[in-house]
């Protein structure tokens, strides 16, 4: 089923917490809301299911209007941050427990619960208590739960923030998997742009209550709308500097380069104050544009070797290579970027 | 540990054995608490005959002698009367007996220095009479003595019914218990006691829930307001509140002149629904405190998992039945016990509004029976005894119900294992 939101809004008394967003989702998708603490997602996915209130704007479910509907009439399954199972219940009853308020036979009960149960690898925590059960299991019973009744639409806030790093890499895959087979609808909201990028056909990046840009994980890699994308996503992060455009060229203290013909081309005037952003694989000792500055921070990383680089001007740049360790601390040496894949943004932080 | 537990004993176990020992006595205002004292009154007297004495030793138990013999006249001699009386008496009066206190005061008149005051005759009377009756013996040893000393012979037999009967301090008995089971109101009081407990409990509880749940639902302002609105009966003086009620429900008080504007005549309400009104001022005050502890259990069910019914589907009235209530099992089982334990032992709210009235036992409950058997007795006679008897049986009801409730909420169950193992 596809969701819209038509310029949602969504107000606690003064504080503005969305304003004005448009989303769409198609059905079957699964879209990722990304963005740091306080940014609106959970707000977002709370309107989506009816938990709050919209101050303004419409929410549909396909063709159905559901703005003013209460939770319980929107079939809209959600995994909570905490997981929120009822702690005087069983796993079983935990599960069961959407499929008894709508006074469903005990067969079918047993039936579906055991299905997804199955599905879930927790056949044997049935008889268990929450309190009783691992964070891990937790996670997926109230997953269960969720999708247990079949739901047109599956919210999950940060449903893998709890888990440790290898469990997480399982139940990314795992999550996806049933969300594939299941097709519902489904809205991911993470402040981890790995888990965004793995599991999610799209990602929607949220910003101080406003969707900044939303699109497939490789568009938001290399396309990005602006400064805040580029610095969001990406690790290890992007490296900025600011410059004015003089004579075709990029101009800042201790940098200068020939400006490519797109951005040429492009509006910048002689004078204008620009940024780049250069990510750090664009940052090696064998690319054209030739800069210089110290080393000053050395991290292997194993597979991978991160370095930080000082210009003249102060300004930091970082560089991630593959090949064994070629300079020291301290080192002055001679690199260069890839003037191609460097991103050029305006003042106000806009792509050019 | 130790301060713990002589307070404890002190305080809580004590008081209760005491109690069950008293409730093996015949103690009462009329007996005393001290021990033994053996009289023979002129009640006593009309008592043995009825009790199958000899008639001839009930006579001489009641006889009086006054008899000037030595013992007697020394006596006289204290009293500080004219040296010539006692002179006159001594030489006149020596070796003489008297068969009644008339005869007496016939002979004294005759002498030359005779007594004039009443005081004074009545004191030489005192000096010389012998009897046993009104006589205070604090031992059966002491008490033969006295029936020798008064020529009085009886058998051992007749002795040991002579203790028995002139005995007017408590004894050990387990008649109490007997004259439980078979007073017609034992059942009465019982079935006052059962109604008024569970009638309370019910608006009690499920008062507190109701305004708990319906508090949680509302915007918070007014919830604070409405909740200590609900405090004001637990915390204004009870004859205040009392006293508040009385006026409202009196035939010429609120209600009436309310209803009495529609048309209805004025009556003592109270009188006329005395339960009711037992049951709505005990359960209001009893109510605010049921409230707030359920409040607070509401407020304390994490507000996600309510999120979560409501996302699977559960409506309010749902969420209620199948979430909170759960989740509040124990501070359910917590107040209805505490309520159950203060509403058979309390009793002041009664007391204060019908005293047990109106007419004869109508609201009458166990534990304020048992306060006006044994501390305000419409007969004058506070009768101990029986009403730590009433006590006992209240201690063990109350202990009764409190197993019962664990029983019912599935005490192990509730109690989680704890987190930090030892
Ligand atoms: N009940 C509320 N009353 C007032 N402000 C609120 C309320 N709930 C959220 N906000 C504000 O709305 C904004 C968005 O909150 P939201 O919970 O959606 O953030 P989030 O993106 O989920 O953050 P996080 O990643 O930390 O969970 C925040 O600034 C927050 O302070
Ligand atoms: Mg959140």
């Amino acid at each position: 089923m596809e969701i819209r939101l038509e310029k949602f809004s969504k107000s606690f008394g003064p504080v503005n917490a969305i304003e004005d967003m448009d989303l769409a989702i198609g059905d079957g998708e699964m879209i990722a809301l990304l963005g740091p603490s306080g940014c609106g997602k959970t707000t977002t996915l709370y309107a989506i299911c009816g938990l709050h209130r919209v101050s303004a704007g419409r929410i549909w479910f396909g063709d159905r209007e559901v703005t003013h509907l209460v939770p319980q009439e929107r079939k809209v399954g959600v995994v909570f941050q905490s997981f929120a199972l009822y702690p005087h219940l069983s796993t079983f009853e935990n599960i069961a427990f959407p499929l008894q308020i709508r006074k469903e036979s005990n067969a079918d009960i047993e039936r579906k619960v055991k299905d997804i149960a199955n599905t879930l690898h927790i056949e044997e925590l049935l008889g268990r208590r929450p309190g009783q059960l691992s964070g891990g299991q937790q996670q997926r019973v109230a997953l269960a739960r969720a999708l247990v009744r079949r739901p047109d639409v599956l919210l999950m806030d940060e449903p893998l923030a709890n888990l440790d790093a290898g469990l997480r890499l399982e139940m990314r895959s795992e999550i996806r998997r049933i969300q594939r087979e299941s097709g519902c609808t489904s809205i991911l909201v993470t402040h981890d742009q790995v888990e965004a990028m793995s599991m999610c056909d799209r990602i929607a990046l949220m910003h101080k209550g406003k969707i900044q840009q939303i699109g497939t994980p490789d568009e938001m890699y290399h396309q990005p709308k602006n400064k805040f994308i580029a610095g969001f996503i990406g690790n290890p992060p992007i490296s900025f500097a600011d410059g004015v455009v003089e004579d075709g060229r990029f101009v800042a203290q201790g940098l200068s380069f020939e400006l490519p013909d797109q951005i040429k081309g492009a509006s910048v005037s002689a004078g204008q104050k620009i940024a780049i952003g250069v990510r750090p694989e664009y940052l090696q000792p064998d690319f054209a544009t030739a800069i210089e500055g110290e080393v000053t921070f050395i991290e292997s990383q194993g597979r991978e070797i991160l370095y930080d680089l000082k210009l003249g001007g102060g300004q930091i740049f970082r560089s991630i290579q593959s090949s064994e360790q070629t300079c020291k601390l301290g080192d002055q040496i001679h690199w260069g970027i890839d003037v191609n894949s460097v991103f050029f943004f305006d003042e106000q932080g806009v792509r050019l | 540990m130790l301060p713990a537990s002589v307070t404890v004993t002190l305080f809580f176990v004590i008081p209760v054995m005491m109690t069950f020992v008293f409730s093996f006595t015949t103690m009462s205002s009329d007996t005393g608490i001290l021990g033994n004292r053996y009289i023979v009154t002129k009640a006593t007297i009309l008592d043995l005959t009825e009790h199958g004495i000899d008639a001839a030793l009930v006579r001489q138990l009641g006889h009086k002698v006054f008899r000037f013999n030595d013992a007697g006249l020394a006596k006289i001699r204290e009293i500080g009367l004219d040296s010539s009386l006692v002179k006159e008496i001594e030489e006149k009066l020596s070796g003489d007996e008297f068969a009644s206190e008339k005869a007496l005061f016939a002979a004294l008149k005759q002498l030359i220095n005779r007594p004039r005051s009443f005081k004074h005759r009545k004191a030489i009377s005192k000096s010389v009479v012998n009897t046993i009756t009104n006589q205070e013996f604090r031992t059966a040893a002491a008490f033969r003595a006295g029936l020798v000393a008064n020529g009085i012979k009886v058998d051992d037999a007749t002795f040991g019914q002579l203790l028995d009967l002139t005995n007017t301090s408590w004894r050990w008995t387990t008649d109490n218990y007997v004259e439980l089971l078979a007073s017609d109101f034992t059942f009465k009081i019982l079935a006052n006691t059962a109604f008024y407990v569970f009638f309370t409990l019910l608006f009690n509880v499920g008062f507190a829930l109701v305004l708990a749940l319906a508090t949680f639902y509302m915007p918070s302002g007014q919830s604070k307001f409405f909740r200590a609105v609900w405090l004001i009966p637990r915390i204004s003086p009870s004859v205040i509140y009392v006293m508040l009620w009385k006026w409202f429900t009196f035939d010429s008080g609120f209600m009436s002149y309310f209803l009495g504007s529609l048309g209805v005549e004025p009556e003592n309400w109270l009188n006329e629904f005395p339960w009711t009104f037992v049951i709505i001022v005990n359960g209001f005050v009893g109510a605010s405190m049921g409230m707030i502890i359920f409040a607070s259990a509401v407020l304390a069910i994490p507000a996600d998992v309510l999120r979560a019914a409501e996302v699977d589907g559960a409506y309010p009235m749902q969420q209620v039945r199948r979430i909170i209530l759960p989740l509040m099992a124990w501070p359910i089982l917590f107040i209805t016990s505490y309520q159950t334990l203060s509403l058979l032992t309390s009793f002041e709210y009664i007391l204060l509004l019908t005293d047990g009235g109106p007419g004869f036992f109508t609201t009458e409950t166990w534990a304020l029976n048992a306060y006006h058997t044994a501390l305000s007795n419409y007969f004058g006679n506070l009768r101990y005894g029986f009403g730590a008897t009433l006590a006992v049986v209240l201690v063990f009801f109350g202990v009764a119900l409190s197993l019962l409730y664990l029983r019912l909420f599935d005490f192990k169950k509730l109690v989680a294992e704890p987190l930090i193992e030892n």
